[in-house]
């Protein structure tokens, strides 16, 4: 009897996860869902949200979260972890600073230390593969490495103070308009557009996937893991550059501190958007939701008033409740 | 056989050898001891690092002193690690037998006891800036731990806030960024902000949000306020100059540069530039050229028997510096004397800048 009743109840919750999984499909609506309630809640709370110069505004506060993202999202789709994005946009804002009119030395290279910025970002994130593929690092310690070494690489270079971008040009990124938006915002939206050709359009976008799934399955299906992890840290590091140029641009000026907080900021997007940790499911589409999810909580938060001292909270409250909506939790079998 | 003797031959020469080098390192490390003991003390900085803009000129000021007395003088930089900032200090007293004068701005607070008994045992003379607990007291050390300079996060902060309300007229709506919540100067520079306000009552505090001391937080946080508030912002007020510098990129963006002016504290070369553009109205420095020279000098006519630590005030053992305070009318000539050239000082006006007692 005993044993029974403990069974009934069981059954009833498998049934309801059973009948739930048949709507798994919908599940990866889910965050869409949190996204469109959330801009909702706060238009009615504060109807300056949907204000056009409103929207601007958390469009702009979202350009270098998104860029970032993008790069965090293959590393994650892959199965692994990119901790190097602080020490990856610091360089790269180092770069562009200290190569463009700056108030620090007399170099005035223009749009090359752009280039020049967005490189020595693609070369650390190829590095970091290299290290996970040769020397059979975890890309956890390998890129937690890579994250030092630059961070203390752009201390060092800047003298531990902040060096203003002068260059009237670059700075236009983040102060002229086109179509109302910050050029800012559009160099975002092309970098997810790259991104999603990249996902969904060429081999390289595939094979992260593959690897992601399941890397066993991938190599015996003939699938070069080491190349394809290379390129997958390169590209991640193509992206955290960009995203280290807008930073300086918006902020007209490169400190050691510049990344700061952006790694939290970046992992949180991509596993709000539904992307698991696991890899192979999710993708870009996700974490363009994902971080319009954070980037919208941080912005309805200061419109609503809510005090300073209680926002971390809730956006700690946010990712839990995101991550056990954005899968079948109840089916996994192994939950580390 | 032979070849095992050879070894053991080996080990014994290399062991006679380490001991000769230990001999002669020792002899070495005893000479100059008593050379210095007997001549002029020594002069030395501790300082957390030197990679940041603060310190930097805080060894400047210690240098500029020790060259107007003609003094030897030893930087040791602790590069944030507490254990390596005292250990270098205590190897510092050794070296010199105590006949040295220690300035010191602690890495944290409780390393300020240890290196004060490590001086006090060795018969050095100590100085302390920031960071000390506050059962810690000179009186308790004399004659060596001669005094504790601070700077008060209060006065800052209400300082600033007024620049800030004169600037706009004495009426209308402000926002206000804070630093990190857990740390001392955040909490002072806000009581500061507090207190103003409450002797302000046309001014209205629209939002109080925390940046973490950092520009880019802050960057965020002031364009998310310019949508709640809009033009009701009229000026804005940051515990430190890197979020008022975020915070100006923010208005930047807006094209509203300038037009809401930002106060802060620090006194970084951004901020100052800032206030020569007009686009800051103020930002305060606590000097630290004066806090690497004055700590030294205190220090030194200590040790040298100018005066007694024992028979000064309290006031004189404990005290907040008083800040330096650059606007729109001084910043020009502030920026000559202090970013294009090195400043002079009088470094026998040892207690000029006194502004009172720590508050217990």
């Amino acid at each position: 009897m005993k044993s029974i009743s403990n069974t009934e109840p069981k059954t009833a919750m498998q049934s309801f996860w059973s009948r739930a999984g048949k709507a798994r499909r919908w599940r990866a609506f889910a965050p869409l869902a949190v996204l469109i309630v959330l801009c909702i809640l706060i238009a009615i709370a504060n109807p300056n949200f949907i204000e056009p110069r409103n929207l601007i505004r958390v469009a702009n506060s979202a350009a270098v979260p998104l860029t970032l993202a993008m790069g965090m999202t293959f590393i994650i789709l892959l199965g692994s972890i990119d901790l190097s994005v602080e020490g990856a946009v610091s360089v790269a804002a180092m770069v562009l600073v200290l190569l463009a009119t700056n108030d620090s030395n007399t170099n005035n290279y223009g749009w090359f230390a752009v280039i020049a910025a967005i490189a020595a970002s693609t070369v650390m994130g190829l590095a970091s593969g290299f290290l996970q593929t040769t020397l059979r690092i975890p890309s956890f310690m390998a890129t937690l490495g890579v994250w030092f070494i630059g961070l203390g690489f752009s201390v060092y270079m800047l003298g531990g103070s902040a060096v203003r971008l002068m260059d009237e040009n670059i700075r236009a990124l983040a102060l002229s308009r086109f179509l109302g938006f910050p050029l800012a915002v559009w160099i975002a939206i092309a970098a997810f557009a790259v991104a999603i050709v990249i996902q969904y359009h060429t081999r390289i976008g595939r094979h992260i996937m593959a690897i992601g799934g399941g890397e066993d399955v991938a190599e015996l299906s003939g699938i070069n893991l080491r190349r394809v992890r290379i390129m997958a840290f390169g590209l991640a590091g193509f992206f955290f550059g960009v995203a280290g140029v807008l930073a300086a641009a918006q902020l007209g000026q490169s400190n050691a501190v510049i990344a700061d907080g952006r790694l939290f900021a970046a992992v949180t997007a991509v596993v709000v958007g539904g992307t698991a940790l696991t890899g192979g499911e999710g993708g870009v589409l996700n974490t363009l939701v994902g971080v319009l999810i954070v980037t919208v909580l941080a912005n309805g938060m200061i419109l609503l008033g809510i005090s300073p001292y209680i926002q971390q909270t809730v956006q700690g409250l946010m990712i839990i409740a995101a991550v056990a909506l954005s899968l079948d939790r109840f089916n996994l079998k192994i939950v580390k | 056989m032979s070849h095992r003797a050879s070894i053991a031959q080996f080990g014994q020469i290399n062991r006679r050898t380490l001991m000769m080098g230990a001999g002669a390192g020792l002899a070495v490390a005893a000479m100059p001891k008593r050379l210095w003991a007997q001549g002029a003390p020594t002069l030395v900085t501790s300082i957390r690092s030197l990679s940041n803009p603060y310190h930097a000129v805080w060894k400047t000021g210690a240098e500029a002193y020790a060259a107007s007395v003609g003094l030897e003088h030893v930087t040791l930089v602790s590069e944030g690690n507490s254990e390596k900032g005292i250990a270098d200090i205590k190897a510092m007293l050794a070296k010199t037998g105590g006949n040295m004068v220690l300035n010191s701005d602690p890495n944290d607070t409780p390393d300020a006891r240890p290196i004060v008994e490590a001086c006090k045992s060795a018969g050095a003379s100590v100085v302390t800036q920031w960071n000390k607990p506050a059962d810690l007291h000179p009186r308790d050390f004399n004659p060596n731990y001669v005094s504790h300079i601070e700077f008060d996060g209060i006065a800052s902060g209400k300082q600033i806030a007024e620049i800030l309300f004169k600037t706009i007229g004495g009426s209308g709506g402000i926002i206000a960024l804070g630093g990190l919540i857990s740390t001392t100067a955040a909490i002072e520079r806000k009581k500061g902000l507090d207190e103003a306000l409450a002797a302000n009552p046309n001014i209205k505090l629209l939002d109080f949000q925390v940046a973490n001391w950092k520009s880019t937080e802050a960057f965020d946080l002031t364009s998310n306020l310019l949508t709640r508030f809009g033009d009701d912002i009229k000026g804005v007020w940051a515990a430190n100059d890197d979020m008022g510098t975020g915070a100006l990129e923010a208005l930047r963006a807006e094209g509203l540069a300038g037009k809401v002016p930002i106060v802060g504290i620090d006194g970084i070369k951004t901020a100052v530039d800032a206030v020569r553009t007009g686009e800051f109205a103020c930002t305060i420095t606590s000097d630290p050229f004066w806090q690497g020279g004055m700590g030294l000098s205190i220090g030194y006519n200590a040790h040298t028997k100018k005066f007694d630590p024992a028979t000064q005030p309290p006031e004189h053992r404990e005290f907040y510096g008083k800040v330096v305070s650059i606007t729109k009318d001084n910043v020009e000539e502030y920026y000559k004397n202090n970013i294009d050239s090195k400043p002079t000082m009088d470094w026998n006006d040892l207690w000029g800048r006194v502004t009172g007692a720590i508050r217990a």
